[in-house]
C-alpha cells in the first residue's frame, strides 16, 4: 500500500515518467512488482520521435524567409496535421534558430510571466484613516481630572472602530512596462523551449472534417501531444469546424498569432503553429534584433516597421 | 569565409531530459531578488528604526537643506554671476565629427547617393538633436578630417574651415543654412508631424545676429551669392592645398547640385502642402491669396 502510494508520488505522469526519472540514475526501473497503474498512461520514450533527418524522403514544405547566420543551423521540424488517424508526417519545416533555438533564459520567462500578472493588476483594497471614519472630531474626555487615559479623538488607529493608520490606501496600480525586446526575448525563449522539449507541434492548416469536439480530442489522443493544446492561426478567420469543436472544451483553445503570449504557452501543455504562423512569428520577432531606436512610438507607422 | 557549425547549446540538449517548463516551475535567478529594509521590525530593524537617539534626527524636525546653524549659509555668501544668464536663448549645434559620418555611410546607416541632411542623419541614428533644449541643428566639427573619404551633399546648419575643406577636397558639396525651432521640430520627425495634419510651414529666416553668418560665402551659407561660393572654393583649395574637382563634368551633378529653397524644409515638398500618410496622397492649397503668403 505504502509502496504504490509512494510510486505515485514519485511518478508525476504514471510509470513511465518514474522509469524516465529513475533512468537518468540507475540502469534498471525501481518500480514495485504490485504496483496498479491505470490503463491510459502514455510513455514518453514511444511518443517522442526524432527530429527528420537531413535526407528525409518527405518535402520540404517550409525553409526561413530571413537569413540564417552561417554559424547556425535551422531547426528541423516535422509537419503534421490536425484531423485523421494517420500519424504520418506530411513533410519537414525548417525554422529560424534565433526564434526557435535561443539559449532557454529561464529567468527571462519568469520575469515576463510576473510582468503579464502584474502590469494588469489594480488591487481595490482601501481602509479608513481616523480622518475618514465617521465621527471622531470632539475630545471624549477633558485632558485632565477624569482619571482616564488622555485621548483626543475616538476614531485613532489605538482605539477599537478606529482608523487603521497603515493600511492599504486607495486602489494601488502594479503597472510597469519591461523593456520591449525583454518581451520578445521571452517568447523566443519560450517557443525555443517548447521545441526543446518536444511540445511545439506543426501543422499544415487547421481544416478538420468534423466540428465534433470529441473527434478533436480524439485525434490529439492519438498523437500523444498531451492534455492541453494551444492552437495559433495567422488572422483573425479560423475556419468552422474547428471553432465549433473547440467551442466547448476547455483545454484546447485557438488564438491568432498576435496573441501568442509567454502565459498561454506555459498553461497548455502541447502548442500547435501552422505554416503561416511560423512566417509571420519569424518576421515579427527577428525584426526587434536589428533595429533603430524608436525616434517616435511605435503605434505610428514607420517604413520598416513589421 | 565559411564558419564551422557551431552545435545547439548544451542547455537545449540538457532541457530536454527535464521536466516541462509550466506555470509551476519558475523561478528568478537566484541572487535577483533581494527583501528590501522593514523599519521598525525584529531585534535589528526595531527599537529606534534607524532615526538615532532624541533630538531633532529621531523626531524628524530638522531644519531646511543648506541652513547652517544662522550663520550666512554657503549658497548665500557666494555672489551671483552672470554665467548662465541668457542660456535660454544661446542657440546649441549638436557636433558632428567627419569620423562619425564616416562611419555612418560605411554602414550603410547615411546614403551618399542622395543629398544628406539633418533628416536623414536622424533616420540612421547618426545623431540626436532636441528643439526644446535650444539645439538650432548640427555642426560638422573636423575630427577625422584626414581619413574622411567620402563625396557627398551635406546639408548642416554650423561647419569649421577645415571640415568644409575635407568635403570639398573629395569633390563633395556642403551648405550651411538656418532652420529655426519649428522647423527643426518637423525636420527630425517628419512622420509625426504629417500625421498632424497641418500645412507644411514656411522656414523662417534667420535673425539679426545669424544673417552674417549665413550670408557670408566663407561659410558657404545658403544665402550667400553662389558667384563668391565658387571663388571661397578655390581660395580654400589653394589655401589647404588641394585639386578642386570640377563639379559640373561630374556624374552625379545633378545631386550634388540639389539645394533647398530658403523657405524650404523637405526636399520635394513645398511650404503649404498637407501630406495625408494613410492615403497616400499629398494636398496643394488653390486659394491665391493662400498661395501667395506661402511661396512669398
Amino acid at each position: 500500500m505504502f509502496s504504490r502510494f509512494s510510486a505515485l508520488l514519485l511518478s508525476g505522469r504514471g510509470a513511465a515518467a518514474a522509469t524516465r526519472f529513475a533512468s537518468s540514475l540507475a540502469g534498471e526501473s525501481n518500480l514495485p512488482r504490485n504496483l496498479l497503474l491505470p490503463s491510459n498512461l502514455v510513455d514518453p520514450s514511444r511518443t517522442k520521435r526524432p527530429p527528420p533527418p537531413a535526407d528525409s524522403p518527405l518535402p520540404l514544405l517550409r525553409s526561413c524567409d530571413a537569413d540564417i547566420p552561417a554559424h547556425l543551423s535551422p531547426v528541423r521540424m516535422w509537419v503534421d496535421t490536425l484531423d485523421g488517424r494517420d500519424s504520418e508526417p506530411l513533410g519537414v519545416a525548417e525554422l529560424h534558430p534565433d526564434v526557435f533555438a535561443v539559449p532557454p533564459r529561464l529567468d527571462i520567462i519568469h520575469s515576463v510571466e510576473m510582468w503579464q500578472r502584474s502590469y494588469k493588476r489594480i488591487s481595490y483594497a482601501k481602509t479608513k484613516v481616523r480622518s475618514e471614519v465617521r465621527g471622531g472630531g470632539r475630545k471624549p474626555w477633558n485632558q485632565k481630572g477624569s482619571g482616564r487615559a488622555r485621548h483626543g479623538s475616538i476614531r485613532s488607529p489605538i482605539w477599537r472602530g478606529g482608523g487603521v493608520s497603515h493600511g492599504p490606501r486607495g486602489p494601488t496600480s502594479y503597472y510597469y512596462m519591461l523593456p520591449m525586446k525583454v518581451r520578445v526575448l521571452g517568447l523566443k525563449v519560450a517557443l525555443s523551449s517548447k521545441v526543446a522539449q518536444g511540445y511545439l507541434h506543426i501543422v499544415d492548416s487547421l481544416n478538420i472534417h468534423s466540428p465534433d469536439p470529441q473527434d478533436l480530442m480524439d485525434a490529439i489522443r492519438h498523437k500523444a501531444w498531451g492534455d492541453s493544446v494551444l492552437v495559433v492561426d495567422v488572422g483573425e478567420d479560423f475556419p468552422a469546424n474547428i471553432l465549433e469543436a473547440t467551442a466547448t472544451l476547455k483545454t484546447v483553445n485557438l488564438i491568432p498569432a498576435i496573441g501568442l503570449n509567454v502565459h498561454s504557452m506555459l498553461k497548455h501543455e502541447a502548442v500547435v503553429l501552422t505554416l503561416p504562423t511560423l512566417q509571420f512569428l519569424e518576421k515579427k520577432l527577428l525584426w526587434h534584433d536589428q533595429r533603430y531606436t524608436p525616434l517616435y512610438p511605435f503605434k505610428l507607422p514607420y517604413s520598416d516597421f513589421p | 569565409m565559411s564558419f564551422p557549425k557551431k552545435p545547439p547549446s548544451k542547455a537545449l540538449e540538457v532541457l530536454q531530459g527535464l521536466p516541462r517548463i509550466s506555470l509551476t516551475n519558475l523561478r528568478p535567478e537566484p541572487g535577483s531578488t533581494k527583501h528590501g529594509r522593514r523599519r521598525g521590525r525584529g531585534q535589528h530593524g526595531g527599537n529606534r528604526s534607524g532615526r538615532g537617539h532624541k533630538g531633532e534626527r529621531q523626531r524628524g524636525t530638522r531644519p531646511r537643506l543648506g541652513f547652517e546653524g544662522g550663520n550666512t549659509p554657503f549658497y548665500l555668501s557666494i555672489p551671483k554671476y552672470g554665467y548662465n544668464e541668457g542660456h535660454s536663448r544661446r542657440p546649441q549645434y549638436q557636433p558632428l565629427s567627419l569620423r562619425r559620418l564616416q562611419y555612418l555611410i560605411d554602414l550603410g546607416r547615411v546614403d551618399p547617393t542622395q543629398p544628406i541632411d539633418l533628416t536623414q542623419l536622424v533616420n540612421g541614428r547618426g545623431v540626436t538633436v532636441q528643439p526644446l533644449k535650444r539645439d538650432y541643428g548640427v555642426q560638422l566639427v573636423d575630427e577625422g578630417a584626414d581619413i574622411f573619404a567620402a563625396k557627398v551633399n551635406i546639408e548642416v546648419q554650423r561647419a569649421s574651415e577645415k571640415a568644409i575643406a575635407a568635403i570639398e577636397r573629395n569633390g563633395g558639396v556642403i551648405t550651411t543654412s538656418f532652420y529655426d525651432p519649428i522647423s527643426l521640430g518637423i525636420l527630425i520627425k517628419p512622420v509625426p508631424f504629417f500625421l498632424r495634419g497641418q500645412p507644411i510651414p514656411r522656414r523662417m529666416l534667420p535673425g539679426e545676429d545669424m544673417v552674417p553668418y549665413y550670408t557670408h560665402a566663407d561659410n558657404r551659407g545658403y544665402l550667400a551669392d553662389p558667384e563668391e561660393i565658387r571663388r571661397a572654393r578655390l581660395a580654400l583649395a589653394q589655401k589647404y592645398g588641394y585639386v578642386l574637382a570640377d563639379l559640373s563634368k561630374d556624374e552625379l551633378y545633378h545631386m550634388l547640385s540639389m539645394r533647398k529653397d530658403r523657405r524650404q524644409i523637405f526636399f520635394g515638398l513645398a511650404p503649404g502642402w498637407v501630406v495625408n500618410m494613410a492615403e497616400k496622397k499629398i494636398l496643394k492649397p488653390t486659394d491665391e491669396k493662400v498661395l501667395r503668403y506661402f511661396s512669398s
